[in-house]
């Protein structure tokens, strides 16, 4: 057992011993131990190094706040983490830590050199010292800096842990689970509320935890808390630990972040790391108590200077005596337990250095009883120790003058600088602060949410208002429910009162130029730093944030903002509330991407649709291309081919005979009742009055603003039933914008819309075989009355279907639906009868080359929402009788009927090489850049007719038509000729065959 | 994530079943050939965009509806929803809060 | 000491594939529900999520004009339906294969469902129905008794439903 630790004491299990590593070596801890209080149990205190000046750092804290003892962590193969906190990552067997930001090794770093050069690294100093010559930026200072500063490496490899997420409902959300917490818990789990209470640490409990004297109604605290607990537990209360809650938004609405197997040596199979919890609160009890402020002196970071609090908690929850002979400097009465404590558990302490001239007469009592020299209206000047602090330099403070300094020994250095109340989360919800100018701190004032803040969290100190006050907000959430509890009380011994002042820099008599005091550990800034800021006109606080990048490391300005604000409100010469605070944004702590991602990773990355056929698809060998939120087949390679040649078999296939084609994912939405052909003629462009039932046409959908939103062919079953089809990605768009008008603008109509998308596998074939082949498929069709742009219900392959004859290919074409559980067996009974013809099926590949080479337009491609039906050649599907339809009147809006305007032409490169879709065109290859663009390619396709084709917008391109365009790309300009969009059977003859 | 209240569900639902659906009280014109140029842009692309409460619609996946709303924009907070149709809900001093 | 909530024993969560049944969306105004409400014989609940049953066939009110009809494969609600349409113009659609249903059952259905649904769905009543979402896929959610859900998911959805529902099925497994 190593000297540090005291038999028996703390919450550890003394039995339990835990190996693990830190840069190498083996060192023994024992469970419940974090690697922060394992090291300082084995006497590591230099546990890193800081950011910007490599200066030797160790733990500052015993918890989240911790800005200092950053190091990575590896939990086995696959499993580092950099900047992991060593205060907060509990031991577990094997785990594997090293320090960060240093080089050759933690002691003995080269990169400390920029700590004698700091006077280059003062605020600001990206923006002043590397000014010249401006050349050398980018290649030489940038990358040396980068490379000399940083925090840990980043992992290397895919994390391979699995990440979970919940929401929960509750009536009262508690967080924090100290003496406040508890309270009000107690409180609000009364008339069977539903009762929520988390923290982040493993053990509920708190400050209570570090202080065990402490008794409540006559139990010692940590009977307490377990009698407590056991209570809470009782009356179904959800107890969470190592559960952080990150941010609070709006409604109530708080996030938590679980920690679930960090700490165990081997977790559970399929148990996910971590989980997010999105909770909704009708009450939030806001209990997670203060900060400890750190002072501001010059030496204030060296190794072995920690937070008084923290030396307290590393002695009573882990059993650590931080050292054997501390010192202790403060402005607040709370270090003085720590010392008493420390002192009694058998450490020499050297001094309590306090730097109000008076103090409550029991503390003195209490020090000169165990022997403790007081140094009250002192002050700390400086401290010595490279890799661990050796002595400090206490002097008198008299009328604001600083004297006879004197050398005080010490192997540790507790500072208090009193204590912040924890507003992260109140802040995350506008709350508004006001100014406590006797504490020198900032408290909850005006609310936006259901919240009460309870106990050192609103700036109470000691256990007996805290209690108090912990219940009674907790019973003011439980009336906030509209539910009645009975209020309680607690009685207290030996509690902690206490009081304090606050600082800016403690007075010194050395060279404040000279002082390295600290107010930002993580990020080295000093408060010489925050001066120089307000000296070269920063005046807002954000500003000299940004400037000094005070409060922006990974602990989001937990030790630093108040005594920065401090600071730079005196520099200003104005009252801290003047200068105000910086906003706290979520998360809370640094929180690992995987728990945000949840279950949005790996296979349900994304939604992704598949369509009854995809299996098929899949055994067949398909690539697969995304297409809104389906996957569809792309093309269908045979062994040895590339998408090239395999797409070109396919068209040429379709085109010589037969091709099929899985068109399920086409949008489907049943239009029926008595009003739906005047719902379709207000709807869409076209003119469906005449249409007879049996026959289709092709509708096009424009928004009210005149630009083309979805096309596609549209079958009348039944004088009140109409078979809307849409384009893939258009399906639940243009069902929305139809229900919209129906609901808003025409609720008088009689006519319903339902989405049957899916409620249809569809099939497409296509080619001259197609009638020989499903002819002998198809019962109750009349083939004699069934030309292009007819529509049946009958029966294909004894399946129940809709059978539609239309063409996307220029090829004699069909649509097959059928019930989407019958797709498959469509689709293999359809493959089994194309044989004699060689069926073929395709994918949106070769869908693609066969309509652009008809010059069918796709929705979104050769379209991008600017484009008008006249744009688009597509002036003949317009009803011009009708009076109205959506979009009508924006048809000869002045902009819309301007010359000018871009029109879809087709394009035919004269070294039939193929263009790049997106490639833009110009007019004169040869005028100074930035040339003037005229427009854009928006299909571009090799085809079966052995050149390649392509579709663009042009300016004024109707009035083109023959001229040649240019196209600038990086190896050379392409010249191509203006050509209508139809490249293929431009008189439809194969489709009347 | 807000809460919503659904005026046709009567229920105070999670944000996630809603969808914007944009100013409310855009009615369109009976007959929008009647329109001038300007009037009928005015219609197509004029909006309030409000810094307070705006009158704005909102779509419930559960039932399928659009409803109306007033919501403040600053602070991101619904002062009172109603269904389509009905007229639009007066501003009051306790909303405007 | 993590979520004490709920303990587990031996399988919290089943996941259940359901055969076919027939699934029609019947849309009609308020004047003429009670008179679709006669013909196929059962009520239609005005409160949307209110859920109602008659020899066989369940009927839960979706929307203010839309009612979602199961009955078993082969039951004849549109013919019944069709002989008033002229008095009580209506939609009714077949979309019994537009969606498959799941049924979720176990002591910790809840805790499955809550990994993806936002919805208070501890909150709803035994017997009623919502339709909501489920990570980003839209779902009708029965709740058919304490511990026991039926889920309908449009057919293409539904591998993405089942691999995140599996996901939660195994950490529900490992007992964290």
């Amino acid at each position: 057992m190593s000297r540090y630790r005291i038999s028996g004491k703390g919450r550890v299990d003394h039995a339990a011993p835990v190996s693990f590593t830190f840069d190498g070596k083996t060192y023994r801890g024992l469970r419940g131990d974090t690697v922060a209080s394992a090291l300082l149990a084995n006497g590591v205190h230099l546990m890193g190094r800081s950011f910007k000046y490599h200066r030797p750092r160790g733990a500052v804290t015993a918890g989240s706040e911790e800005p200092n003892a950053l190091i990575g962590t590896s939990r086995g193969p696959g499993r580092f983490e950099p900047n992991t906190r060593a205060t907060v990552q509990e031991l577990r067997a094997g785990l594997v830590t090293e320090s960060q930001n240093k080089w050759p090794s933690l002691s003995f770093d080269l990169g400390a050199v920029n700590d004698r050069a700091y006077m280059l690294f003062s605020a600001g100093f990206y923006y002043k010292t590397f000014m010249w010559p401006k050349s050398f930026w980018d290649k030489v200072y940038e990358p040396v800096i980068r490379g000399a500063a940083g925090l840990g490496r980043s992992p290397t490899e895919p994390d391979p842990d699995h990440y979970a997420s919940r929401y929960l409902h509750t009536d009262v959300l508690i967080v924090g689970a100290g003496p406040a917490g508890i309270a009000a818990a107690l409180a609000a789990a009364q008339s069977g509320a539903d009762v929520t209470l988390v923290d982040e640490n493993p053990e509920m409990g708190g400050s209570l935890l570090s202080d065990p004297g402490v008794a409540i109604d006559g139990r010692p605290a940590w009977d307490w808390i377990d009698a407590q607990l056991g209570r809470l537990r009782a009356a179904g209360v959800r107890l969470m630990t190592r559960t952080t809650a990150i941010g609070y938004y709006h409604q109530n609405m708080v996030g938590l972040c679980q920690r679930l197997t960090d700490h165990l040596d081997s977790p559970p199979k399929g148990a996910p790391r971590e989980r997010m919890w999105r909770v909704r609160a009708s009450q939030v009890v806001l209990a997670q108590g203060a900060l400890e402020k750190p002072l501001v002196f010059d030496g204030n970071d060296r190794p072995g200077v920690m937070l008084a609090g923290a030396a307290q908690t590393y002695l009573h929850k882990y059993g650590v005596r931080v050292g054997d002979a501390p010192a202790v400097v403060t402005s607040h009465d709370s270090a003085w337990y720590a010392a008493f404590d420390l002192a009694d558990s058998g450490a020499k302490v050297a001094a309590i250095i306090d730097t109000r001239a008076t103090v409550r007469p029991d503390l003195l009592d209490a020090a000169r009883q165990r022997g403790i020299e007081v140094l009250a209206g002192h002050t700390v000047t400086t401290t010595t120790g490279r890799l661990r602090v050796k002595s400090l330099r206490a002097a008198a403070v008299r009328g604001g003058t600083v004297s006879g300094g004197r050398t005080i020994p010490c192997d540790c250095l507790l500072m208090c600088g009193g204590w912040t109340p924890s507003l992260h989360l109140f802040s995350h919800t506008k709350g508004s602060l006001a100014w406590d100018a006797d504490g020198g701190t900032f408290l909850p004032d005006r609310k936006t949410e259901a919240v009460e803040i309870a106990g050192a969290g609103r700036g109470l100190w000691g256990y007996d208002p805290v209690l108090a006050d912990g219940a009674a907000a907790g019973l003011r959430a439980l009336q906030g429910l509209g539910r009645a509890g009975h209020p309680a009380a607690f009685r207290v011994a030996n509690d902690r009162p206490g009081t304090g002042t606050s600082h800016t820099e403690l007075p010194t008599d050395g060279n404040p130029g000279k002082a390295r005091a600290f107010v930002d550990f993580q990020n080295d800034v000093t408060a010489k730093d925050i001066r120089l800021a307000v000296r070269e006109g920063m005046r807002s606080i954000e500003h000299v944030k940004r400037y000094t990048t005070n409060g922006m490391a990974t602990d989001q300005g937990k030790m630093s903002n108040i005594n920065g604000l401090m600071i730079a409100a005196d520099a200003l010469g104005k009252q801290p509330p003047q200068v105000g605070l910086t906003t706290f944004r979520p998360p809370y702590t640094p929180t690992s991407f995987g728990a945000f991602c949840g279950y949005l990773r790996g296979e349900t990355f994304q939604l992704t649709r598949k369509t009854p056929i995809d299996p098929w698809a899949e055994a067949n060998g398909a690539v697969f291309e995304p297409v809104a939120q389906w996957r569809r087949a792309w093309y269908f390679p045979k062994a040895g081919e590339d998408m090239h040649t395999a797409v070109l078999r396919e068209c040429k296939a379709t085109r010589a005979s037969l091709g099929i084609f899985d068109a399920s994912t086409l949008g489907k939405i049943e239009v029926a009742g008595p009003d739906a052909v005047e719902f379709m003629n207000r709807m869409y462009t076209n003119p469906w009055t005449k249409l007879q039932p049996g026959r289709c046409r092709y509708g096009l959908l424009l928004g009210e603003d005149g630009f083309i939103r979805d096309d596609g062919v549209i079958g009348r079953l039944s004088p009140d039933l109409f078979h809307v089809t849409t384009t893939t990605g258009g399906a639940a768009r243009v069902l929305t914008m139809m229900e919209d008008y129906l609901q808003t603008e025409w609720p008088d109509l009689d006519v319903w819309l339902t989405s049957t998308t899916e409620q249809w596998a569809t099939v497409a074939l296509n080619g001259p075989n197609v009638l020989a082949m499903l002819k002998p498929l198809v019962q109750d069709v009349d083939w004699d009355d069934f030309p292009h742009m007819s529509c049946a219900e009958c029966t294909v392959a004894g399946l129940p279907a809709r059978l539609f004859r239309l063409s996307f290919t220029g090829e004699i074409g069909f649509e097959v639906n059928v019930p989407a559980r019958h797709g498959l067996t469509l689709w293999e009974t359809l493959m089994e009868a194309g044989k004699p013809f060689d069926i073929c099926p395709y994918g949106t590949e070769t869908m693609h080359v066969l309509r652009a080479e008809k010059g069918y337009i796709i929705v979104g491609q050769d379209t991008d929402g600017t484009v008008t039906p006249q744009d688009a050649g597509l002036d003949w599907a317009i009803g011009k009788a009708k009076k109205d339809f959506v979009g009508k009147r924006s048809l000869s809006r002045p902009d819309i009927v301007a010359k000018g305007r871009k029109q879809l032409v087709g394009l035919l490169t004269e070294d039939g090489s193929l263009l790049q879709e997106g490639a833009q065109i110009v007019l004169d290859p040869d005028q100074p850049k930035p040339m003037r663009m005229v427009g854009h390619v928006t299909s571009s396709y090799p085809s079966t007719m052995g050149h390649p084709i392509a579709m663009a917008v042009i300016e004024g391109g109707f009035d083109r038509m023959g001229e040649t365009v240019f196209i600038p790309m990086p190896d050379g300009v392409r010249r191509a000729r203006i050509t209508s969009t139809v490249f293929y059977d431009p008189d439809n003859a194969r489709l009347k065959a | 994530m807000l809460l919503i209240h659904c005026p046709y569900c009567d229920d105070t639902l999670p944000e996630l079943e809603f969808a914007y659906a944009g100013e409310a009280h855009i009615a369109r014109p009976a007959d929008p050939s009647a329109l001038t140029d300007e009037e009928w842009r005015d219609f197509l692309f004029i909006r309030t965009n409000a810094r307070g409460p705006h009158y704005e619609r909102w779509r419930h996946i559960g039932c399928g509806r659009l409803f109306n709303a007033l919501r403040d924009t600053v602070s991101d907070r619904f002062l009172t929803t109603y269904k389509a149709g009905e007229a639009r809900r007066p501003l009051t001093n306790e909303a405007a809060e | 000491m993590t979520y004490e909530k709920h303990q587990f024993h031996s399988a919290p969560v089943l996941i259940e594939d359901l055969a076919p049944v027939l699934r029609l969306s019947l849309r009609v105004k308020p004047a003429h529900r009670d008179t679709l409400a006669r013909v196929l014989g059962l009520d239609l609940p005005v409160r949307v999520g209110a859920r109602s049953a008659a020899a066989g066939t369940e009927a839960l009110c979706l929307g203010p004009d839309e009612w979602l009809l199961t009955a078993p494969e082969g039951t004849d609600l549109t013919t019944p339906a069709r002989a008033v349409h002229a008095d009580a113009p209506h939609s009714l659609v077949d979309i019994s294969d537009r969606e498959i249903t799941l049924r979720l059952t176990g002591p910790a259905v809840l805790d499955l469902l809550s990994a993806c649904c936002p919805r208070n769905v501890a909150a709803m009543p035994v017997g009623a129905a919502a339709r909501t979402v489920f990570d980003s896929a839209t779902v009708i959610l029965w709740r058919d008794g304490i511990d026991s859900f039926r889920m309908d998911v449009w057919r293409s959805f539904a591998p993405h439903v089942r691999s995140l529902l599996a996901q939660v099925q195994g950490e529900i497994a490992a007992g964290l």
